[in-house]
């Protein structure tokens, strides 16, 4: 059958992911981690993998979830492995970040910590990556939207295995050469894959799919789409080479990772180009908030990429990174899942509650279950943070750095509290609000009557 | 979508006396889905049409002015292509539609909503036949669980999603509940 239908656990997904942006948040308030500590400190480990696992792979999943179905008309392969893979990667997470915070000298957390929470999210991936593959594969060939994905989860992947080995070695359980190797200098690539493989590639093709779709843009595979396609998977694919190269010691990674990063800015460009015209080709003239708020992101993209291409050409780039991976993971990566939650939350919750009875009694619109003049007031805020925390970054000032990093924090509770208004429906009129039944939706978790198909 | 067409030219074949359907066929085997075969021969291959038509080409034949044929077969547009929904979905005993609608210019998922409020007001047996700028997803399960049939796909350009919707039995709203 075609078609798609609501993902059961994607709500879960979205829950758990901003509760772990919150926690994020708050360890920079306190001023745990980088710029505070070193940039490679446990500390900062910690602070990075509550960001870049719990909170945007965890949303990432979930929006998957949703989103994978409706890029190639099918339905998920395997959907009941939504839910054990929630809560592996929960538990996994949790132990992965209190490992790194042993690490740091936290009494009373055992380093075994880091290996076990290592393992279990490993293994909560494998299951998602799984449930996508095996979509994926069913629905070949494939849309170009949905080869982005398919890259992202490679790239997933290699950064699993090679995180899983560092974490095995940062125990001290694993003492062999070629992990010891990889550790010392395989961190770049695993850091490279993870933000730019599995999170940025792949948001990059979704956002082809869902921005011409809310925008009402021309939505036909564009040569240039194809370019950035072929130039991000390459790039990808020879940083997922360097690490042979690596374990068996052959000379010109550092080329080779020149050529990898060249053909990333190249592919970003011209993604970035065919946003320009997606934006320009609207048919809608008004956009909603959630395709104004994604500029922002776009905007902290072309920042950071212009400041990576600065850094390498002066040499600077160990210097550059802080503030560099900073404006990636907040600007362009959290600043773009804040924006797109913003209108996934109400179309889920709207098909949920109102789908059924559409046709038959007077429903709200979706837009009736938000209210964009308050969360726009946020968004503001939220990229105003961006901002200053990344020049507090590149002029060394934690003490700024911290200081809007709580302005942050208010702003993403905030939205937080947008979100459950929507889920809520408290936003809209009281006569149109449940004409069907007393009974609303759940805040983050299924409602089980209601989803079964016949 | 449409591709550039696979050029065969059986001319040097008929020429030296050899008989070129295996080479045509081969040639068919060998296109890409959709991809249409440019035919060149020395005379009108005029049997090569019903044997191309079993095969889903449609022919377009042209004189080349010297005594030589230039013939177009370009593939129809596959079965598989059409979206149907489930169980037993026969076009042919569909009448035509009652009504139509063209959605193409409103954002998602207003599509959606306009469409079941015509489809809700229908009788039980007619058709509604509506374009849209998308291919509807979030529909598809919507009309299945309120026991209406359905049949859609996009135009040549790709840019046009068509839908035929046949209305069921009154017997969606006891659906709806379950």
């Amino acid at each position: 059958m075609f078609g798609a239908t609501l993902s059961r656990w994607t709500m879960s997904y979205f829950a758990a992911a901003l509760i772990f942006l919150a926690i994020g948040e708050m360890m920079m308030v306190l001023g745990f981690g980088y710029p505070a500590s070193s940039i490679d400190a446990p500390e900062t480990l910690a602070l990075v993998h509550t960001i870049t696992l719990g909170w945007l792979s965890l949303l990432m999943a979930g929006a998957l979830l949703q989103f994978v179905p409706v890029l190639v008309g099918r339905p998920l392969s395997f959907p009941h492995l939504g839910f054990p893979a929630l809560v592996l990667l929960v538990v996994g997470i949790t132990s992965l970040v209190l490992g790194f915070a042993s690490l740091a000298g936290t009494e009373g957390l055992s380093p075994l910590l880091l290996p076990a929470g290592a393992t279990v999210t490993i293994a909560g991936l494998a299951l998602l990556v799984i449930v996508f593959a095996a979509t994926l594969w069913h629905a070949r060939p494939l849309p170009l939207p949905a080869r982005f994905v398919a890259a992202g989860l490679g790239s997933l992947v290699i950064a699993c295995l090679l995180g899983g080995t560092y974490a095995f070695v940062l125990s001290g359980l694993a003492d062999a050469p070629g992990a010891i190797d990889l550790t010392l200098e395989g961190v770049s690539l695993h850091a490279a894959l993870g933000l730019g493989g599995w999170l940025s590639f792949t948001t990059m093709g979704v956002s082809y799919r869902l921005l011409t779709m809310f925008m009402l843009s021309p939505d036909r595979e564009r040569r240039s789409s194809r370019t950035v396609w072929i130039l991000g998977a390459a790039a990808l694919g020879m940083m997922v080479c360097i690490v042979p190269m690596i374990l068996a010691g052959f000379a010109g990674r550092t080329t080779l990772l020149v050529v990898a990063a060249l053909a990333s800015v190249l592919a970003i460009g011209i993604y970035l180009a065919d946003i320009v015209r997606i934006y320009r080709g609207r048919k809608r003239r008004l956009i909603e908030l959630n395709s104004r708020a994604g500029i922002g992101a776009f905007a902290a993209l072309i920042v950071a990429t212009v400041i990576f291409v600065a850094s390498l050409i002066s040499g600077q780039i160990d210097k550059g990174v802080g503030p560099l991976v900073y404006l990636i993971t907040f600007g362009w990566l959290t600043g773009m899942g804040l924006a797109q939650l913003y209108k996934i939350v109400p179309f889920i919750t709207w098909l949920e509650c109102y789908g059924p009875l559409l046709g038959r009694m007077p429903t709200p619109r979706v837009q009736d279950l938000v209210v964009e003049t308050r969360a726009a007031f946020w968004f503001r805020l939220f990229y105003l943070t961006v901002a200053v925390a990344s020049v507090a970054l590149y002029l060394d000032n934690a003490w700024l750095f911290r200081a809007s990093s709580l302005g942050q924090l208010i702003a993403v509770n905030a939205l937080v509290f947008e979100f459950v208004a929507t889920r809520r429906l408290s936003n809209v009129p009281s006569n149109l609000r449940l004409p069907g039944g007393p009974t609303g939706p759940h805040l983050f978790f299924p409602s089980f009557q209601s989803r079964r198909q016949p | 979508m449409t591709k550039d067409p696979y050029e065969l030219d059986v001319r040097p074949l008929l020429k030296s006396g050899s008989d070129p359907f295996q080479a045509i066929m081969n040639a068919v085997d060998g296109l890409a889905p959709g991809q249409p075969l440019k035919l060149i021969a020395t005379f009108r291959p005029v049997p090569l049409f019903s044997v191309m038509a079993g095969r889903g080409f449609a022919y377009l034949d042209q004189p080349l002015g010297n005594g030589d044929w230039e013939v177009l077969f370009t593939p129809e547009e596959q079965v598989d292509e059409i979206r149907v929904s489930a169980g037993d979905t026969d076009l042919d005993t569909w009448p035509d539609p009652a009504r139509q609608l063209d959605l193409t210019d409103l954002d998602p998922p207003e599509p959606m909503v306009r469409i079941l409020a015509v489809v809700e007001k229908m009788l039980a047996g007619e058709v509604l036949f509506a374009l849209l700028a998308r291919e509807p997803l979030f529909l598809y399960p919507e009309l299945a669980k309120r026991g209406h049939k359905w049949a859609g796909n996009f135009d040549a350009a790709g840019e046009t999603y068509r839908i035929l919707i046949r209305v069921g039995g009154r017997k969606g709203h006891d659906n709806a509940e379950d």
